[in-house]
């Protein structure tokens, strides 16, 4: 999670990308919980959505911890 | 508009957001986390959905106007009048485009001009800096957007739907018994406010559902049903004042024939059911209207009229049973709808508003005025402070353009700014010096931040909230170690004033405007639009009727009772331009199935009415060629074809056209009485 990633000669804070993925795959699994009207079994929707991102968010980080493919330097 | 004990709660939710982008930005060791502080008072909202659409506005609209100041500034730097002309003009374009779309939207553009001002002009003195300045202003920003937006929807958030399904619901309610008084009697003077009340309603409905696509999850998403809903409200009182003036047409006649005059009531019953609310909904949408079996002998003028007004009643009945049916879908739309409806909420199409380009293009210009204006007062005597002068005129001058009159906003800008000065001076120089550390700020400004936005819940109250709140923000400028300057303090708010001034008085001077001009103008857009019906250059009825009817709402807000007089003498009645035009559709829609001769008659009636709103379009106020004619010509060899539902519309839409334009003509008389 810690560390920069070089695109193109620019460091981009790997956090960054981190959350922004996060946030993209939220958003597409949100699509998919309303479409099939899930949302009514869930209490308070917007701590649901928070709390969505933030899990994402770690399961994402937990996943490429390894990731230092060309261009991502510790 | 919120229940009471909401009240607090927002002012909870904002204080955390507030604190928690302060802490943030003082742990990353931000360049100035009172952004962050008053982007947190900008976008909050006492509705979750609005907070996050605004908050995603607000992040497109930096990043644009930051794009902008980077490819600016740099080649621009050594030519201080280049880059001020340049910046200034971009920020005239971007209001001109922000203008032009009136949700909530339009301010991703009004934000990218002016925050090109706002980093453009903080760093012609180090350009070097452009870039940092950028990052920060975007890092700032974003942090703002963020914890308004999870503060907002997980502490306490209140959903739009709520409120707008009452509101609907509400509207339906009114409408259907206004229609049941309405059948009873004549049309009153007073009825064109509640036209108006309905267009405002239909307007505020349109742009307030773009808040939905932001709400928190659990909120259903049906802009079909939506869409279709308010195609049916545009249209409910075009109707209605059809079907009225036909009534008082036939009464004057004669007194109506039972059957008729039994349909009538009928009808009156049914839409007071449709409107009591004590009843259950599923049990008022399964009421079925009334019908009314007419001859197909359409030979006389009364039975011609009888004919147009039962049939539009139809259409008026079926479009109201319609709107509580979608309204009810609009809540819970689980339940499947009915096929034709289900067909229409599932076609894409977008609807927009009444633009207005020349009013945009002067605020666009005035904009840009005032922001050179100050900028030459910045390079005219070299005040080092002018920068702050110049992005507030820019601010100033894009803010308050939607209104008629913006300078009252500006005043009431400046005032505000006055009063938190004082405020601002008590905790940047006695309270700041004796306290340390980020539980006591977040004590001290605690006390604050709750006011301004408990402040904010209230309408009346929520400008001036917003107002003090920023300049609160901006007289502390928190940075993370404390510095004190009085001369830098009074140095960059008296320009703050400055800028907020010059912006007020291009303001007064180009963009005072007179409301009754205005209304002239804007029914003027409307007669265009009319007569582009009439012509076939337009042929969106549902987008047409929408604009007809936000137009009607803009209209009659800027007359006042005792203008109506000359505005009716001056063909100002938007009401009848909303008639006529779906009278001209649906004339449109029925003479397809005729032959050649019938259709020429038809497409003459068509050409005359567009020929007559020109001629309104450029004030004159006579109708090009006499309608009565074409018209009743038209009448006389469509009822020369065989009976069908064509024949039927058409000549509905034909009688009542002529009614609308003109209505003092003695009724219609088939020529082999007449002759």
């Amino acid at each position: 999670m810690i560390g920069e990633a070089v695109i193109d000669g620019v460091f981009i804070p790997r956090v960054l990308i981190v959350l922004l993925l996060a946030f993209a795959v939220s958003l597409l699994i949100r699509r998919v919980l309303r479409s099939f009207n899930l949302y009514r079994f869930i209490w308070h929707a917007g701590l649901f959505d928070t709390a969505l991102f933030f899990a994402l968010a770690w399961l994402i980080t937990e996943a490429t911890v390894g990731v230092t493919s060309y261009g991502i330097a510790n | 508009m919120i229940r009471k004990p909401y009240n607090l709660s927002f002012a909870l939710a904002n204080t955390a957001a507030v604190l928690s982008a302060l802490y943030i930005a003082f742990a990353l060791d931000l360049e100035r986390p009172y952004w962050a502080m008053f982007t947190v008072f900008i976008i909050a909202k006492p509705i979750s959905g609005a907070v996050r659409s605004k908050a995603f506005y607000r992040f497109l609209g930096t990043l644009g106007g930051a794009t902008i100041a980077l490819l600016l500034v740099p080649p621009l730097v050594q030519a201080p009048v280049l880059l001020s002309l340049a910046i200034s003009g971009w920020v005239g374009v971007c209001l001109y485009f922000s203008l032009l779309d009136r949700t909530p939207r339009s301010y991703v553009f009004m934000l990218a001009g002016y925050t090109a001002a706002i980093i453009g002009f903080s760093v012609v003195d180090k350009p070097e800096a452009v870039f940092d300045t950028m990052v920060a202003r975007l890092e700032e920003i974003s942090l703002g957007i963020v914890c308004t937006a999870i503060a907002h929807s997980v502490l306490f958030p209140q959903n739009i739907a709520a409120k707008l399904n009452e509101r609907i619901e509400r509207t339906i309610n009114a409408s259907a018994a206004w229609i049941a008084d309405a059948l009873r009697g004549p049309p009153h003077r007073t009825d064109a406010r509640a036209y108006q009340a309905l267009a405002q309603v239909v307007t505020e409905l349109h742009v307030l559902y773009t808040h939905v696509a932001f709400e928190t999850s659990e909120i259903p998403r049906s802009a079909g049903i939506m869409r279709a809903l308010l195609d049916r409200l545009t249209v409910l009182a075009a109707h209605l004042m059809s079907v009225q003036e036909a009534l008082v047409a036939l009464r004057e006649q004669a007194p109506l024939r039972p059957p008729f005059m039994r349909f009538i009531n009928d009808a009156s019953r049914w839409a007071r059911t449709i409107s009591d609310p004590s009843r259950s909904t599923a049990r008022r949408n399964n009421v079925l209207p009334p019908r009314f079996e007419s001859s197909d002998n359409l030979t006389d003028g009364q039975s011609l009229l009888e004919q147009a007004s039962a049939s539009r009643l139809a259409t008026l009945m079926k479009t109201l049973a319609e709107s509580r049916v979608l309204a009810s879908a609009l809540r819970d739309p689980t339940p499947q709808l009915p096929s034709d409806l289900q067909r229409e909420v599932a076609l894409s199409g977008r609807r927009s508003l009444h633009r207005d380009r020349g009013l945009a293009v002067l605020s666009g210009c005035a904009a840009t005025g005032a922001c050179l204006i100050a900028c030459a007062l910045w390079i005219g005597l070299s005040w080092p402070e002018g920068g702050v002068a110049a992005q507030f005129a820019a601010i100033g001058g894009s803010l308050p353009a939607t209104l008629d009159k913006p300078s009252k906003v500006l005043r009431a800008a400046v005032l505000g700014i006055l009063m938190a000065l004082p405020v601002g001076a008590i905790y940047v120089f006695a309270i700041f010096p004796k306290i340390d550390g980020f539980e006591s700020l977040a004590l001290v400004l605690a006390p604050a931040l709750l006011l301004f936005s408990l402040m904010q819940t209230s309408e009346k109250l929520e400008g001036a909230a917003l107002t003090l709140a920023i300049a609160f923000s901006g007289a502390l400028a928190l940075q993370p170690t404390y510095q004190a300057n009085f001369a830098s303090f009074v140095n960059s708010n008296t320009a703050q004033i400055v800028g907020l001034l010059v912006a007020n008085a291009t303001m007064i001077i180009f963009r005072t405007i007179d409301p009754l001009w205005n209304a002239v103008r804007i029914s003027r857009a409307g007669w265009r639009a009319v007569s582009q019906l009439a012509t076939r250059e337009t042929v969106d009825i549902q987008g047409w009727s929408l604009q007809m009817f936000d137009r009607l709402g803009l209209v009659m807000s800027r007359l006042r009772d005792e203008d109506l007089p000359q505005a009716v003498a001056g063909h100002i009645d938007p009401l009848r331009d909303l008639r006529v035009g779906l009278n001209l559709a649906a004339l449109q829609r029925a003479e397809s199935g005729f032959p050649m001769s019938v259709r020429a008659a038809l497409r003459r009636v068509q050409t005359d009415v567009s020929s007559t709103y020109d001629r309104y379009a450029t004030g004159q106020h006579s109708p090009a060629r006499d309608f009565r004619a074409s018209i009743d010509e038209g009448i006389r060899s469509l009822a020369t074809q065989s009976p069908s539902a064509g024949r039927r519309d058409g000549l509905t839409a034909l009688t009542l056209l002529r009614l609308d334009l003109a209505p003092s003509a003695r009724p219609y008389v088939p020529e082999a009485v007449a002759a």
